[in-house]
């Protein structure tokens, strides 16, 4: 007879580890948008006002991009059929690079699957053993996690102090071969911007390379959306400029610009690059229908900024502190953690999805909703928003 | 859940200061003759105040105390109805006996946290009742204050409190200091590392999600350092490692499995143990036989010192012979969040204005992982 030994219970982790999750209520409900990412989204079944999707320019739904997706697939079929470096290149793909260098106003750029395969691709190859990554404290994960496949040392700056950045810069001279300085463009929890420029200044000075994460900025910042390049005058002299299709061009697939060396380098080093499977004809498609319409048809862009000049000015005057923001973020700085919470379940009741940012992302004392503006929405849009922050801040006795 | 915290006063902390004298020790006659008056009492119901002031949870705390000054006057002004008095002390002044005598009763009691008002000189007495047993929080009211338990000023304490017992602190090393008395009567002012206990410290996190973190315990962020030491050695076989006094070096030479002396310095090299509890004479020894050497130091202590205090073996004449770019500084980072600058006094003009020409240096607080601290060599 046969008797099965047990020896260990290969699955029971899974379990144990989303229950303790649920019991500390850190498990993500997700959300289910019936509607597409549009700036009246049916989430739920519930309809509300979209405040918190990373669609700025209302592009995902933009009939340009969706024609762009439609003919692509049409002429080159559902899927590229493989890798990028083996038989994965479709004309379609060049064609977006080339473009999207153009748009940049940089000699070259390269599409990845996603800006994470981007970071954690092509960090880990721009530096190794006897190198250091300078970094923001403030950086995205994503960052982080290309920096952890590194060889090489780590270092912060204070967030946005370039006083801190050279006092590293002038430790990190004495003793490494090659210094990268990474920094998010646009940080996505204050909407602040790093000082690029000052940034750019100092890395030259001691023959450092700059690699901003431009996630938050490409289409937003700068002339036309051209990103944090453009908004600082200094085209091609972030040595990387990445980026996401994913955010304001409203599709999805993570970008490089830079010199032709950069590129070269990249897409024969970026293991994420070389390894998976490429972006559907469709998605390119809708990637250059996204960059034509940024080019073509600026009022996107505009009317961006002004509702969020709009937003920001009528949230002051009701007395919120929306913190440092200069983008579309715009963080409403409730303080308490709870309170955070139970303001972002109340402004989804009231029809106005936007949520809550706490300790430890923010200080304590910081807790916040974090709005993100959409170009859709109209001033009748944000005046219904305001009303229930208003109404809902008083009741919360945060006013 | 219900948090029992033990309560306890030293009476007699800080009287020296006014006066002169360094600490209420032994000298508390002279001290009241020189027209010394208590604080004690007074600071800790300044904290009990701004605690309560805080404090949403205060229900749920059960409060151990001792009788009169050295506890249950101060709560009683508070407003913190029926704490259970443990202990009373037979006479009017109290002595370190009867704070000892205290800390017996409160263990036996399962506190999850003791907080006690004095100076390093309690904090003293406490460590060789307590140990790591339970949690320290100390309001500061002595007239030595190097320990590392101490919340900067009582309203600092009072919101530590509020945060310990919402969980949004947790438990770590900190270091107990006070004055060498030994050197103190040759004339000489300089304080010395006694032992570790737990204090509450800010939890270190990591962003395992765009917006999720995930906190990493004390110890977890002490692997890495370890990490990153033992690359060092690697690196650097041909140097020897001086490993000094404090919590978190130590932590790092058990990884290394090797038996370090928490509060001296060993000499180690290629991983092995060369010389245990070294002083500053076997070091100028050690130096003539390595030609390479490296000293691997941890601020200890509540004001971020890395030299001058704790490891008076590191004399001028030994750092000037090692050179101070061969000094690695390993922090972690909840530590950095209290000392946000870190101090040196050595005692030697020339090589402090060496430090200060400095102005920053580079720390190490994870594996492979740095941030730059300011450095500060003007004394206390």
């Amino acid at each position: 007879m046969m008797t099965q030994i047990t020896k260990r219970n290969a699955n029971k982790f899974l379990k144990d580890e989303f229950d303790e999750l649920v019991k500390n209520h850190f498990e993500w409900n997700i959300r289910i948008l019936e509607s597409g990412s549009k700036p009246h989204s049916i989430v739920n079944g519930k309809e509300v006002i979209m405040m918190c999707s990373n669609n700025y320019l209302n592009l995902s739904n933009h009939p340009r991009l969706i024609k762009g997706a439609i003919d692509a697939a049409t002429k080159y079929g559902a899927g590229s059929g493989s890798v990028r470096a083996i038989a994965g290149t479709l004309k379609i793909h060049i064609e977006v690079e080339k473009r999207l260098a153009k748009f940049k106003r940089t000699e070259s750029a390269l599409i990845y699957q996603t800006g994470f395969a981007a970071n954690a691709g092509l960090i880990p190859q721009l530096v190794g053993d006897g190198d250091i990554v300078i970094s923001d404290e403030l950086n995205h994960g994503s960052i982080i996690d290309g920096v952890r496949l590194t060889k090489a040392d780590r270092a912060i700056f204070k967030h946005r102090d370039v006083g801190d950045l050279e006092r590293v810069l002038k430790e990190a001279d004495k003793k490494y071969r090659r210094i990268l300085i990474i920094s998010d463009g646009v940080f996505s929890m204050d909407g602040d911007i790093a000082p690029m420029d000052k940034i750019v200044k100092l890395a030259n000075e001691f023959g450092a390379m700059t690699y901003a994460d431009d996630a938050h900025g490409e289409g937003v910042l700068g002339e036309d959306g051209r990103g944090i390049g453009a908004h600082f005058h200094i085209e091609g002299k972030i040595d990387v400029e990445m980026g996401t299709f994913s955010k304001a061009f409203g599709v999805v697939g993570g970008l490089i610009a830079g010199s032709q060396d950069l590129v070269n380098f990249a897409y024969n080093k970026s293991r994420t690059w070389l390894l998976s499977g490429s972006h559907p004809p469709a998605v390119s498609g809708a990637q250059l229908a996204a960059i034509d319409v940024l080019e073509t048809e600026p009022e996107h862009v505009k009317r961006l900024w002004d509702n969020t000049t709009y937003f920001k000015k009528e949230l002051k005057s009701l007395g919120f502190d929306t913190g440092d923001s200069e983008t579309p973020i715009t963080p409403v700085i409730v303080g308490d953690s709870g309170k955070a919470k139970e303001l972002s379940n109340r402004l989804f009741d009231e029809g106005v999805f936007a949520l809550p940012i706490v300790f430890p992302m923010v200080a304590r004392d910081k807790a916040r909703i974090r709005t993100m503006m959409n170009a859709g929405l109209t001033r009748k849009d944000l005046d219904v928003a305001l009303d229930k922050f208003e109404k809902l801040g008083k009741q919360l006795s945060i006013l | 859940m219900s948090v029992k915290i033990g309560f306890l006063v030293n009476p007699i902390a800080g009287m020296g200061g006014r006066v002169g004298l360094k600490g209420t020790d032994n000298v508390l006659d002279k001290a009241v003759k020189l027209g010394a008056r208590p604080v004690a009492r007074q600071r800790a119901e300044d904290m009990l105040a701004e605690f309560t002031a805080l404090s949403s949870n205060s229900h749920d705390i059960i409060w151990v105390t001792c009788g009169g000054d050295m506890g249950s006057n101060e709560l009683k002004a508070a407003g913190i109805k029926n704490p259970k008095i443990l202990y009373s002390p037979s006479r009017k002044t109290t002595l370190a006996d009867d704070t000892k005598n205290a800390c017996r009763k409160f263990l036996n009691q399962n506190i999850d946290l003791l907080v006690f008002c004095g100076g390093d000189g309690t904090a003293r007495d406490i460590f060789t009742i307590v140990d790591k047993k339970v949690p320290l929080l100390g309001i500061p009211a002595g007239v030595k204050m190097h320990s590392g338990v101490f919340g900067i000023t009582t309203n600092a304490t009072a919101k530590m409190l509020d945060e310990f017992i919402n969980k949004r602190l947790t438990v770590g090393d900190a270091e107990i200091m006070d004055l060498d008395e030994e050197l103190y009567r040759k004339g000489e002012w300089k304080v010395r590392l006694f032992g570790i206990v737990k204090g509450i410290i800010e939890p270190t996190y990591i962003q395992v999600g765009k917006t999720c973190f995930e906190s990493v315990s004390d110890d977890e962020v002490k692997d890495e350092l370890t990490e990153h030491v033992k690359e060092e050695m690697d690196k650097h076989q041909d140097s020897l490692f001086l490993f000094c006094a404090g919590g978190t070096i130590n932590y790092i030479a058990k990884k290394l499995n090797l038996e370090h002396t928490l509060l001296g310095i060993d000499a180690v090299y290629q991983k092995q143990i060369v010389a245990k509890d070294v002083n500053e004479e076997q070091i100028l020894r050690l130096l003539k036989k390595y030609s390479k050497v490296k000293i691997l130091l941890s601020p200890i202590g509540a004001q971020g010192f890395i030299l001058g205090r704790g490891n008076l073996q590191l004399s001028p004449t030994v750092i000037n012979r090692i050179g101070i770019d061969n000094i690695i500084v390993v922090a972690t980072p909840s530590k950095l969040i209290h000392t946000p600058i870190l101090r040196v006094d050595t005692g030697d003009k020339k090589l402090d204005h060496l430090f200060a020409r400095q102005g920053y240096l580079m720390v190490v607080i994870g594996y492979r992982f740095s941030r730059v601290v300011k450095l500060q060599t003007n004394t206390f």
